[in-house]
């Protein structure tokens, strides 16, 4: 009996050591990074995650892209500068002779127009939509008409006679939107109004090129280009390199590399494109993208050499890591001042929450809150990663000839005037204040709830929730404090205040202030620079120093991990690291 | 014989579908949005439209919907992973996870039982507090604390493993060993008790008294009996270890589907929570019924009985 089981069990193990033994592969490439969390999505409209644009902005190329070390924008597809018209309201970009697809198809201002378009559309696009809106002329009123076609459809009425309206429409009312391919090479785009950041969208993942042989993959009802529901969708699995639906090639990109293999949660392998201009200049032809789920067994990892960049080193010691990396006792640990904000968002609107009386519906006791915190202390004492402590929304010195206002400082018996002020002759008439936020903030939440608790006497309940759960309540309003945070996704301080503006999706804190929104549409409309940046200088003190709907606590500093014999990756605010450039010396 | 099977069979079926309407009222009740990516918010037509192109904006025509696709085996898209469908993800995890756990199973048994067998004859000897103080041990310490230190000992000190991840055989004895652990401990328990209730039976004084060596009296008349409270625990234990642990996935960055489980509630991914579900269940039900056949194969009497 028992010979038997041992018999069995060895079997078992020796034919699982074999199926591990013949599949497992142990090959190096030339550079090998973790990407912390995996890859969420490859499609370029609907990823908002910065592990994601890293893989995309290699494989892929833009109009423009980023230069590695300062990531102004430089050179991309298309020739740099292109030509801009005296009101600055059209892009005349001219795509580079020699920019091709890594099957060596020709890249044409088609492509491009198919990519942003797929950014647009209501069944393709995720976070970013508002890049085009915003921007692009005629954008907005297309967006809009699409999302009341899905609407229509979705509530029922005469589906035929919408759906057939919706469908007939669309490329007549597409025409208008400010996107023209005036030839194969030459792109056309017209703005709403002039930007100053736009070469620095052009190379923004929302706005990379498709091959048409995605094409092939687009869900079709009725022969139309649109789903039942009246979504544009394209089977999700275009992005991989293996997948040949309907004779589909698989994963076309027109960058420096193409995906030549994605394992889920395990690794993508990119290889050189052979077709990419500059292929005879790339050092590192292989690059692996290995997916840790522990970030400690990525740092063991890279501490024995197997890895050779690192982006993400939240450890538990990580305050250590970063004391490494200030001092120089690890000149291969690299702070990387993120242009990201922390921030609480104070529950402007709602009178009441979970039954409660709201007292953050008056604007001095949102300001009494802010004055009582202690931000350097959170920084130095609680938090130790290295980050800035924060007054303002705009992280200072971060976007040239922009300077942030200087925002509130702690000032505890001026807080206390203003609660009493605001009706509350002490904290404790204040009804319990409630603070949500997600479980890696515990002690920040903490400390900033006994420091109120200490200054103002107020009494304070600390609401711990998951993330989806969170975002719900968040999005929601049901929340008198909840933390946020927002990562810059274009260069210029618009991409912070806009989330402030009047029904903005992004605005969670429910503010409006005609005023605030008539400063940043008078900025948006301002023909010289030095003057927009002092409207929006102005706006931002609005709402950083005297209506305080959002409380800064920090700008982010990150620290990345570059092994010693690795050249040409430097650390900057969007941690972007182009492996073209990389060489490794082992 | 094929009675029982088919009767087992059935309720191994009622019992899936009792699990799988459970976990529906779950996901469908809890908050957050699965359609959400980050903490950006989306327009709420686009929301609207997705989930009716899902039929999430119907629950009863989901739940069918879904039950149906899981019967063709087809358990639809994932929402956290945009270009993976739950069967990619499963089919990616899951033979992972059975091969981590099945070696972790077949470890604990050649260790666990010679062991338990050890402490039954040399009960109240050193040998068999030894073989306790082992035991508890590896039962009350967490394997995020063994898979640690042997993590640091054997990869960090003597770097004689790679420091998590998977595809190659030195990637398996670290999470393999500490998976196997628990069980081991379990199995020994296991072993020792039955084992002390079949030595004292009559049968084994029998065999001693004619003359037999208690090698052959251990091993081939008092271990067959004595295996039958391992063999009820290995239902159980083996769809445990076999559809993954998320503690040793995650510590030596496996991917199994253990953190399916985990990730997919966290993400509110509806399909990946109750296509992970269906498949722990139906494996659970798919080896107790191997073991009710074993059963019948090590001891005849006890199917008769019934």
């Amino acid at each position: 009996m028992f010979g038997r089981i041992v018999a069995g069990c060895l079997a078992v193990v020796a034919i699982e050591l074999c199926v591990v033994g013949l599949r497992g592969r142990s090959d190096r490439a030339d550079f090998t990074y973790v990407n912390p969390s995996g890859i969420h999505t490859l499609d370029p409209a609907r990823m908002s995650w910065t592990q994601d644009f890293r893989v995309a902005l290699n494989i892929w190329e833009g109009l423009t892209t980023w230069h590695p070390q300062t990531t102004e924008p430089i050179a991309g597809a298309a020739l740099f500068p292109p030509e801009i018209s005296a009101d600055r309201l059209t892009y005349r970009f001219v795509l580079r002779e020699d920019a091709r697809w890594s099957n060596g198809d020709r890249v044409t201002s088609e492509d491009f127009i198919r990519g942003w378009r797929r950014g647009m559309e209501p069944g393709t696009a995720a976070d970013y939509t508002f890049l085009f809106t915003d921007h692009i002329a005629g954008a907005d009123a297309y967006v809009r008409w699409r999302r009341e076609c899905v609407s229509a459809l979705t509530t029922g009425g005469d589906i035929e006679a919408v759906f057939d309206g919706c469908a007939g429409e669309m490329e007549k009312r597409f025409a208008r939107v400010g996107v023209r391919a005036e030839d194969d090479r030459t792109l056309v785009v017209s703005l709403t109004r002039p930007c100053p950041y736009f070469l620095d969208l052009t190379a923004f993942p929302s706005f990379l090129p498709c091959h048409p042989s995605v094409e092939l993959l687009r869900e079709r009802h009725r022969g139309t280009p649109i789903n039942a529901q009246g979504l544009v969708v394209y089977d999700p699995q275009w992005t991989k390199p293996d997948y040949h639906r309907s004779g589909y090639p698989g994963l076309t990109t027109n960058g420096p590399y193409c995906l030549e293999e994605w394992t889920f949660k395990r690794r993508a392998r990119l290889t050189a494109n052979p077709h990419f201009r500059d292929v005879a200049k790339i050092a590192c032809k292989t690059v692996d993208m290995l997916e840790y789920e522990n970030v400690s067994a990525s740092l063991l990892a890279y501490e024995s050499g197997r890895v050779d960049l690192l982006t993400d080193l939240s450890v538990p010691y990580d305050h250590e890591i970063a004391r490494l990396a200030r001092s120089g006792e690890r000149p291969d640990f690299h702070s990387c001042v993120l242009l990201a904000t922390y921030f609480l968002n104070f529950n402007c609107t709602s009178p009441t929450v979970a039954g409660r009386d709201n007292p953050f519906v008056d604007a001095r006791v949102r300001r009494a809150f802010t004055l009582a915190l202690d931000r350097d202390q959170i920084v130095d004492k609680v938090r130790r990663r290295g980050d800035r402590a924060a007054k303002s929304f705009v992280p200072p010195r971060s976007i040239p000839a922009y300077e942030p206002p200087e925002g509130l400082a702690q000032n505890a018996a001026e807080a206390r005037r203003l609660l009493v002020e605001a009706g509350f002759s002490n904290g404790r008439e204040l009804p319990t204040v409630e603070l949500l936020y997600v479980p890696n903030d515990e002690r920040m939440c903490q400390a900033m709830a006994r420091m109120w608790e200490e200054a103002l006497g107020v009494r304070v309940e600390l609401r711990s929730q998951e993330s989806k759960t969170f975002a719900e309540e968040k999005a929601r309003q049901r929340f008198m404090i909840a933390r946020g945070n927002w990562y810059a996704d274009y260069n210029d301080p618009t991409t912070f205040l806009n989330c402030l503006v009047t029904d903005n999706g992004n605005n969670d804190s429910g503010y409006t202030n005609p005023r605030y929104d008539e400063l940043l549409a008078s900025a948006n409309n301002a023909e010289d620079s030095a003057a927009r940046a002092a409207l929006l200088r102005r706006a931002e003190a609005i709402v950083v120093e005297e209506d305080c709907p959002i409380l800064p606590i920090l700008h982010y500093t990150e620290t990345v991990a570059i092994q010693p014999y690795v050249s040409g990756l430097h650390a900057n605010p969007r941690l972007w690291f182009p492996f073209r450039h990389v060489s490794v010396q082992r | 014989m094929i009675t029982r099977l088919l009767r087992r069979l059935i309720t191994g079926a009622a019992t899936i579908a009792c699990v799988y309407t459970l976990t529906f009222v779950m996901v469908v009740s809890i908050p957050g949005n699965p359609f959400q990516t980050g903490e950006r918010n989306m327009p709420p037509e686009a929301e609207q439209a997705l989930r009716a192109r899902y039929h999430m904006d119907n629950n009863w025509l989901y739940f069918w919907e879904f039950l149906l696709g899981a019967i063709r085996l087809d358990f639809g898209p994932t929402f956290t992973y945009n270009e993976w469908t739950c069967n990619q993800v499963i089919a990616a995890s899951l033979p992972v996870s059975v091969i981590v756990g099945s070696l972790a199973i077949a470890t604990a048994l050649l260790l666990g039982i010679p062991l338990g067998v050890l402490s039954a004859i040399r009960k109240g000897k050193l040998t068999d507090h030894l073989g306790l103080i082992l035991v508890v041990l590896c039962i009350s310490i967490p394997t995020f604390v063994t898979g640690s230190l042997l993590l640091i000992l054997f990869g960090v000190y003597l770097e004689l493993a790679p420091i998590g991840g998977w595809g190659t055989l030195s990637h398996l004895p670290l999470p393999v060993i500490t998976l196997s652990l628990p069980f081991v401990a379990y199995i020994a328990r296991l072993t020792r008790m039955g084992m002390l209730d079949t030595l004292g039976s009559e049968f084994l004084r029998t065999a001693y008294a004619k003359g037999l060596p208690q090698r052959m009296v251990i091993w081939k008349h008092a271990f067959k009996p004595a295996f039958l409270p391992v063999l009820s625990y290995l239902g159980p234990a083996t769809a445990q270890a076999v559809t993954g642990s998320f503690v040793v996935e995650k510590l030596f960055g496996i991917p199994g589907i253990g953190q399916h489980f985990v990730n997919a509630a966290l993400n509110r991914d509806p399909g990946l929570m109750m296509s992970t579900v269906l498949v722990f269940a139906t494996l659970l039900v798919a080896f107790n019924i191997v073991v009710d056949l074993l059963y019948s194969w090590v001891d005849p009497r006890i199917i008769e009985a019934v």
